[in-house]
């Protein structure tokens, strides 16, 4: 339904007409409380949809609805097509805001005479109301009753199942049922058929029979609601629960989240159009070819994330080639040498962890080692003794101490350095893609006839060739017309199959 | 004493039925809210209902505690005094959840509005039995105002959070673990009773299940069709009998 291509969006769905979200998102308080706006429009005696009797066998029962009044209704009350409003539809079927009379057990809507009818408030289903298994044990019993002992195969395993392990409460179910049995045959007969139709309605939309989808399926319940105010919002009206510590902390932290967003939001491939194009979208994967780890000519937006933070930097391969040939124009190369070489420590294998840090002290923390680092005797004590009995985070004080250095040191030279800016004036900005050369992929289906329009031929050549050899062989002028003409026929037949 | 327990024990039951029979009767009540079947008196006939619910939930309350009290008792007594606790608190979330729902049903259908259309559920019959039948009297009569479907939502409102109190009370004074309680009646246990189970719900079922394919429907209808169909029959025989009779008794 929602195709990521689709420049038609239906009303239905967008905010214009009336801002419902679509089945599969959420099923929040919002939704419901515009479906039951709608539902209420629906009773209009004069605008709303047309209702006419149900003539059972001794009774008359008002208020039914035809699967088609109500489509057409829908379509034109929203102004979208019949198929747009059927599904529309079919979800509050689903839901359970309309029950069929018919075929009863199966919640689809048939665009066609079959009756339907709304169901009362009580029965809607509204995110606040839980649906209680003693209420379904309680109906369960009710229905024993009327069915004097014969429930279908799944509401037996059902009550089964619940007076085994709600029997505590067996006792105030029975009790219960029985008197709601005998309260509702105080009213008249109608009503009385209406109200069963209603709670078997009820208790199909919330207890499926097996075999059948249920619209209640949905995902994890949220513990706050993303539609009610804006995250901040939202924070706010639990604040005064919290001390000021928490309060500060959590200011703190949606601040940052906030920055994080608004920084990185031009950078998402989802959020934002990524240069030249996606290569899911559009099969040209020069963005790949573009962003590769070893790339001569970075591209500009590459770039930019570099001076985002110091992690950003070092974390592509690229940056850190760019800053290690600032470093090495500095004289200063050996610090990110040496905490590359403490990430290789901390990542590697086990086997070679040992001669690892044995070189790397030999390299940069020795007295007198070729490259020397600048540490602070209080860490270089610690490390060292580390050294003794070597493990894989031995080096993280020494390497703590270079990456803040580099970070607060370094980094902020390499910004301003002639490297760098050379780098951002030689990277390149692709082109946006223009889709008309879009080279889609071939459909596999096209694929497959093609295949088998191959294969056809091939077996259509052996065929004649060897049908002519045999013939020859055996001297015989066959009619090879009637014979080209089964290949021909063979030819156009194959692909079809 | 032994008596007088006995007694006390009788009247904890008897009012427990009556709170049971209230409370369904409550919910039948509640569902009717918001539909067609909704109207002034209906209203009415919830706020009467209610009120009744919470003098009996009261007395059974403090006859429970009082009973459950008494470190003197049995074991067994003191076991069915807890299976009784957990009929009253079952009886009582039941209430509560009800109370709520027609506290938001009511404000999202006031009756004065004229915009604001009730549900055509096809429910269209009055309500009025039901609560004649959980106020224990033979009909109703009706005395309340014309705006009882927005003054009563206050009171709703106090007597729904009075009722949360009271159930929190109970759950913190009254140390009663309702899994223990074992159940006495079994499985099937609303079959036995002497319910007069008899035509009028056999109509019914084959009013509600109409679609030919459910067996048990039709079957019942079948039933119903053939039952009607062989008494007719069986007069039929009995005349041509009775009129075989005459004449060989007039030819003879």
């Amino acid at each position: 339904m929602l195709n990521s291509f689709s420049v038609h969006k239906s009303p239905l769905w967008s905010g214009s007409a009336s801002g419902l979200l679509p089945l599969q998102d959420d099923f929040k308080a919002q939704s419901h409380f515009k479906l039951e706006k709608l539902l209420l429009e629906m009773q209009d005696p004069k605008t709303g949809v047309k209702s006419q009797p149900q003539r059972l066998v001794i009774t008359t029962i008002p208020h039914a609805i035809t699967g088609e009044d109500i489509i057409a209704w829908l379509a034109d009350r929203f102004q979208v097509d019949t198929q747009e409003a059927r599904n529309f539809v079919s979800m509050l079927v689903a839901l359970g805001y309309i029950y069929p009379l018919q075929d009863h057990r199966r919640l689809v809507i048939k665009p066609d005479a079959s009756l339907y009818r709304f169901q009362t408030p009580y029965f809607w289903p509204t995110q606040q109301w839980p649906v209680e298994d003693t209420d379904y044990a309680i109906y369960l019993a009710k229905r024993n009753i009327r069915k004097r002992g014969i429930l279908e195969l799944h509401e037996q395993e059902h009550y089964n199942r619940l007076h085994k392990w709600m029997n505590h409460k067996w006792d105030f179910v029975v009790m219960q049922a029985k008197e709601q049995y005998r309260a509702a045959k105080e009213r008249k007969k109608p009503d009385r058929v209406v109200f069963e139709c209603q709670e078997r309605a009820y208790w199909v939309v919330h207890r499926p029979p097996p075999g059948t989808v249920s619209a209640m399926d949905y995902g994890l319940d949220r513990l706050t609601d993303p539609n009610a105010d804006e995250v901040t919002g939202l924070l706010c009206c639990s604040f005064k629960h919290y001390t000021p510590l928490t309060r500060s902390l959590c200011f703190l932290c949606s601040r940052r989240l906030v920055k994080y967003c608004s920084t990185y939001k031009s950078h998402d491939p989802f959020l934002s159009n990524c240069l030249p194009s996606n290569p899911w979208l559009t099969d040209d994967a020069t963005y790949w070819s573009l962003n590769m780890p070893s790339v001569e000519i970075p591209t500009k937006m590459r770039v930019e994330r570099w001076t985002f933070s110091f992690a950003e930097l070092l974390s592509d391969p690229r940056g850190r080639d760019d800053f290690r040939l600032f470093l090495k124009k500095e004289f200063s190369g050996e610090n990110l040498a040496f905490w590359e070489g403490c990430e290789d420590l901390k990542w590697g294998e086990a086997a070679t962890m040992r001669e690892k840090a044995e070189h790397i002290y030999k390299t940069f923390l020795a007295r007198g080692a070729p490259r020397w680092i600048n540490i602070d005797g209080k860490t270089m004590e610690v490390t060292v003794k580390g050294l003794k009995h070597p493990h894989r985070y031995v080096l993280d004080p020494a390497q703590t101490h270079i990456y803040m250095l580099m970070k607060k040191d370094s980094y902020g030279r390499y910004q301003k350095s002639p490297v760098f800016k050379d780098t951002v004036k030689k990277a390149i900005c692709p082109e946006e893609h223009r889709y008309r050369h879009r080279r889609p992929s071939l459909s596999p289906i096209i694929l497959r006839q093609m295949e088998q329009e191959q294969r056809a031929k091939m077996a259509a050549n052996v065929d004649i060739t060897q049908v002519m050899s045999k013939l020859s062989k055996q001297g015989k002028e066959a009619p090879p017309p009637f014979l080209f003409l089964n290949g021909i026929l063979l030819l156009s037949i194959k692909p079809l199959s | 004493s032994s008596h007088v327990k006995a007694m006390g024990k009788d009247e904890c039951k008897t009012m427990l039925d009556a709170l049971n029979k209230v409370t369904a009767c409550y919910r039948h009540l509640v569902i009717a809210l918001g539909s067609t079947s909704d109207s002034q008196n209906l209203r009415e006939e919830l706020k009467r209902t209610r009120k009744k619910a919470q003098e009996l939930a009261v007395a059974n309350r403090t006859k429970l505690t009082s009973l459950l009290k008494d470190k003197s008792i049995s074991k067994d007594d003191r076991a069915e005094y807890e299976r009784l606790w957990v009929l009253f608190s079952s009886s009582m979330e039941l209430l509560e959840v009800d109370m709520k729902r027609s506290l938001e049903i009511g404000q999202d259908f006031p009756l004065k509005v004229p915009t604001r259309h009730l549900i055509q559920t096809g429910m269209t019959g009055s309500t009025t039995t039901v609560a004649a039948r959980a106020m224990s009297v033979q009909n109703m009569k009706y005395e309340a105002d014309s705006n009882i479907d927005t003054a009563d939502l206050r009171d709703l409102q106090c007597e729904i959070s009075q009722v949360s109190q009271m159930m929190e009370e109970m759950e913190m004074k009254v140390q009663v673990a309702p899994w223990a309680v074992e159940a006495k009646q079994e499985a099937g246990a609303e079959l036995k009773s002497n319910m007069s189970v008899g035509n009028s719900s056999v109509g019914v079922i084959s009013i509600c299940e109409e679609e030919p394919k459910e067996e048990d429907g039709g079957g019942n209808r079948d039933a119903g069709f053939a039952s009607i169909c062989a008494v007719l029959v069986f007069f039929v025989i009995v005349t041509v009998a009775v009129v075989l009779g005459y004449l060989v008794i007039n030819m003879s």
